[in-house]
C-alpha cells in the first residue's frame, strides 16, 4: 500500500539558552499508509504538534526528509488535498456555520453552497447553520472544524486532539465521523491523549517521547501480550507450581487460587493439567493488554533511559 | 488574490466587532458632536478651534484605533491557532499577511468614514458651512493614508515584536514622525549641527516615516505651512505613503516568512 506520510530522520531543533541546540523532534521515521487511521501518541511536549506543523509545512525541519501524499515537504500543491483541525480550534466567532464553510471554501476557490449544506448535514449542524460560532458548544465547534476540513475533499486529514475536552456524547459523534472518513478512503492522522478513543479507531499507532519514536506498529500487534486469569479451587498451590509454566504467577485469594498466565499459552492444556490435579476451574477471565498500559510502559521505559524498546 | 480577499473580508468582520475599538470609536464620535461647545473656551475664532479640535479627535482616535487594531492582529491569530488552519490550506504566508493588512485598513476606512460623516453633518448641517466640511474631508482623506502607513509600520513590527512593545514602539514612531519630523529635518539640514546629532536627525527624518506631511489641513500643527501646488503636494504625499507602505509590507512578509509560528 502506498504511503500517505513517510518521514526519514525528520528532525527539528531549537536553540535553548540553557541547553544550546535542543532536538524537539529527533530522527523521526514515520510511515502512515493510505486509507488508515493513524494514532500519533505521546505525553505533553513530546513533539507531536511540532511534527504535525512540519508535515503541514508550517515550520521547516532542521534535518531529514518527509513526503506527504508522495510530495516532498514544502510542495504547495499538497495543501489542496490535505486538511488540518488544530487542538481546541478557534473560528471567527461572529460567523455562522455556513459562513465558516464559505470562508474556508473561498481559500480554495470553492463556492458550491450545495456541498457546504451537505457537509453541515454530515456533521449534524444543518439545523444550526444560522447560529454564530459564539453560540456553538465545544462539540459543535469541533464538528464545524471537521466540516471545514472536508471542504476541499481531502485525501489526508490531520486532527490534533479531536476529542479533547468533549463530553461523552460529543466524543462518540466525533469518533463516528472519523470512522466514516476511513470508509470514504481518506487517511486520518490523529494526535491524541485519549488512548481509549485511539484504541477504538486507529489501525496503527506511533508513540513519541522526548521527540523520539518509541514504538510504532499495528495496534493489534502492539497490544499482544495480554494475560488470562484462571480461578482455581480445591487444589494445592504446590501441585500447580509443579506444572512449571513460564511467566505465570499464582496468587492466593479468599476463594482459592488465581492462576495468571500469558494469553499465548495453551489455556486448554493448563486447564487439563489443573483438572488432572483434581482442581476445579471457577473462572477464566482474559485480561487484554490496553493501549494505556502500552503507553505508560513505553513512556516510563523511555524516561528511565531504556532504549531497547 | 482570492485568499487575500477572503482573509481581508474576515478581518474586517472581526475588527468592526472588537469591543475595544468600538468603544474608542464611540468616544471619538461623541467628542466630535460636542466639539462646537468647546469653541467658547478659546479666544481664537470659533471655527479655527472647532477645525483643530475635530481634526485632532479624528487623527488621535484613528491613530489609537490603527495601532490597537494592527499590533494584536498576527499574535492573536497565532495564539488562537487560526493561522494554522489557514496556512494548512493553499494560502501562502505573504497572502495571509496582506489579507490581514488590507482587512485592517478597510476596517479603519469604515471607522474613519463614520467619523467623516459626523464631521460633515457637524459642519454642513449644524454649522451651515458645507465648504469647510468638504475641505475637512480632504484632510481626513490624508489622515487615512497616514493611518494606513501607521498600520503598515505596526504590521511589520508585529511579525517579530510582542504586541505591548509594538504598541508603544509604533506609538513612539508615530509621535516622532508627526510632531518631531520638522524639527529633526531642520536639524539634519543644519550644517553647524554636531555630527552625532546630525546622524540622529538624518535617521529620524530619512528612515522613519514622515507622518507630518499628512497634517496639511491642521494649521494648529503646521501653522506656517504654505503649499504652492496643493495637487502636486497631495500626489507626492500619496506616492510617499504607498512606497513606504510597500516597503513595510515587503519587510514584514520577509520576516514573517522566516518566522517560526
Amino acid at each position: 500500500m502506498a504511503a500517505a506520510i513517510e518521514t526519514k530522520k525528520l528532525t527539528k531543533s531549537y536553540k535553548s539558552k540553557a541547553h544550546g541546540m535542543v532536538d524537539v523532534v529527533s530522527q523521526l521515521d514515520l510511515h502512515v499508509e493510505e486509507g488508515e487511521i493513524f494514532g500519533f501518541l505521546g505525553p505533553n511536549g513530546a513533539g507531536k504538534t511540532t511534527t504535525i506543523k512540519m508535515l503541514l509545512s508550517i515550520i521547516e525541519p532542521s534535518a531529514g526528509e518527509a513526503y506527504v501524499l508522495g510530495k516532498e515537504l514544502g510542495d504547495f500543491d499538497v495543501h489542496k488535498i490535505i486538511s488540518y483541525v488544530p487542538e481546541r480550534p478557534y473560528y471567527y466567532e461572529y460567523m455562522t456555520g455556513m459562513e465558516i464553510l464559505k470562508f474556508y471554501g473561498s481559500l480554495f476557490g470553492i463556492t458550491d453552497t450545495a456541498r457546504m449544506d451537505m457537509l453541515l448535514e454530515k456533521v449534524n449542524l444543518h439545523r444550526d447553520k444560522t447560529k454564530t460560532i459564539s453560540q456553538f458548544s465545544k462539540g459543535m465547534q469541533q464538528r464545524i472544524g471537521l466540516a471545514q476540513a472536508l471542504i476541499n475533499d481531502p485525501k489526508l486529514l490531520f486532527l490534533d486532539e479531536p476529542t479533547g475536552g468533549l463530553d461523552p456524547i460529543a466524543h462518540r459523534e466525533i469518533r463516528d465521523l472519523i470512522l466514516g472518513f476511513r470508509e470514504e478512503g481518506r487517511t486520518v492522522f490523529i494526535s491524541s491523549h485519549e488512548l481509549s478513543e485511539v484504541e477504538l479507531i486507529c489501525d496503527r499507532v506511533a508513540i513519541i517521547n522526548h521527540g523520539v519514536i518509541a514504538r510504532q506498529g499495528k495496534l493489534t500487534e502492539l497490544l499482544k501480550g495480554g494475560r488470562v486469569e484462571l480461578s482455581v479451587t480445591d487444589v494445592k498451590r504446590e501441585l500447580l507450581e509443579d506444572m512449571k509454566l513460564p511467566d505465570s504467577n499464582i496468587h492466593q485469594t479468599a476463594a482459592g487460587l488465581l492462576f495468571d498466565v500469558p494469553e499465548e499459552a495453551d489455556i486448554n492444556s493448563i486447564i487439563d493439567g489443573i483438572r488432572a490435579h483434581k482442581g476445579s476451574i471457577s473462572g477464566v477471565v482474559p485480561r487484554k493488554k490496553r493501549l494505556e498500559d502500552l503507553f505508560v510502559e513505553t513512556v516510563n521505559a523511555k524516561n528511565k533511559g531504556d532504549n531497547r524498546i | 488574490m482570492r485568499p487575500i480577499l477572503a482573509i481581508a473580508k474576515a478581518t474586517v468582520g472581526e475588527a468592526i466587532r472588537r469591543r475595544v475599538l468600538l468603544i474608542m470609536l464611540f468616544i471619538a464620535t461623541v467628542l466630535l458632536f460636542v466639539a462646537p461647545l468647546l469653541g467658547v473656551l478659546s479666544q481664537r475664532s470659533e471655527q479655527t478651534v472647532l477645525t483643530g479640535f475635530v481634526l485632532g479627535i479624528v487623527q488621535l482616535s484613528s491613530a489609537v484605533i490603527a495601532i490597537t487594531l494592527t499590533v494584536y492582529m498576527l499574535p492573536n491569530e497565532v495564539e488562537r491557532r487560526t493561522i494554522y488552519t489557514i496556512l494548512s490550506k493553499p494560502v501562502q504566508r505573504y497572502q495571509f499577511l496582506l489579507g490581514k493588512y488590507f482587512g485592517a485598513v478597510a476596517a479603519l476606512g469604515l471607522m474613519m468614514g463614520l467619523m467623516s460623516c459626523v464631521t460633515l453633518v457637524e459642519f454642513g448641517l449644524i454649522q451651515h458651512n458645507w465648504g469647510k466640511g468638504i475641505e475637512l474631508l480632504q484632510g481626513i482623506g490624508m489622515f487615512f493614508i497616514q493611518m494606513s502607513l501607521l498600520a503598515s509600520v505596526a504590521m511589520c513590527l508585529s511579525t517579530f515584536i510582542a504586541p505591548l512593545v509594538n504598541f508603544f514602539l509604533t506609538g513612539g514612531i508615530y509621535l516622532i514622525g508627526t510632531l518631531g519630523y520638522a524639527f529633526f529635518d531642520s536639524f539634519n539640514k543644519n550644517p553647524n549641527a554636531p555630527p552625532f546629532s546630525k546622524a540622529l536627525a538624518w535617521f529620524v527624518s530619512t528612515i522613519l516615516p514622515n507622518f507630518a506631511s499628512y497634517n496639511v489641513q491642521n494649521k494648529l500643527i503646521n501653522p506656517d505651512s504654505v503649499i504652492v501646488d496643493p495637487v502636486q503636494y497631495h500626489i507626492n504625499a500619496v506616492i510617499y505613503g504607498v512606497v513606504y507602505i510597500t516597503i513595510m509590507l515587503i519587510g514584514g512578509m520577509l520576516i514573517f516568512d522566516r518566522r517560526e509560528v
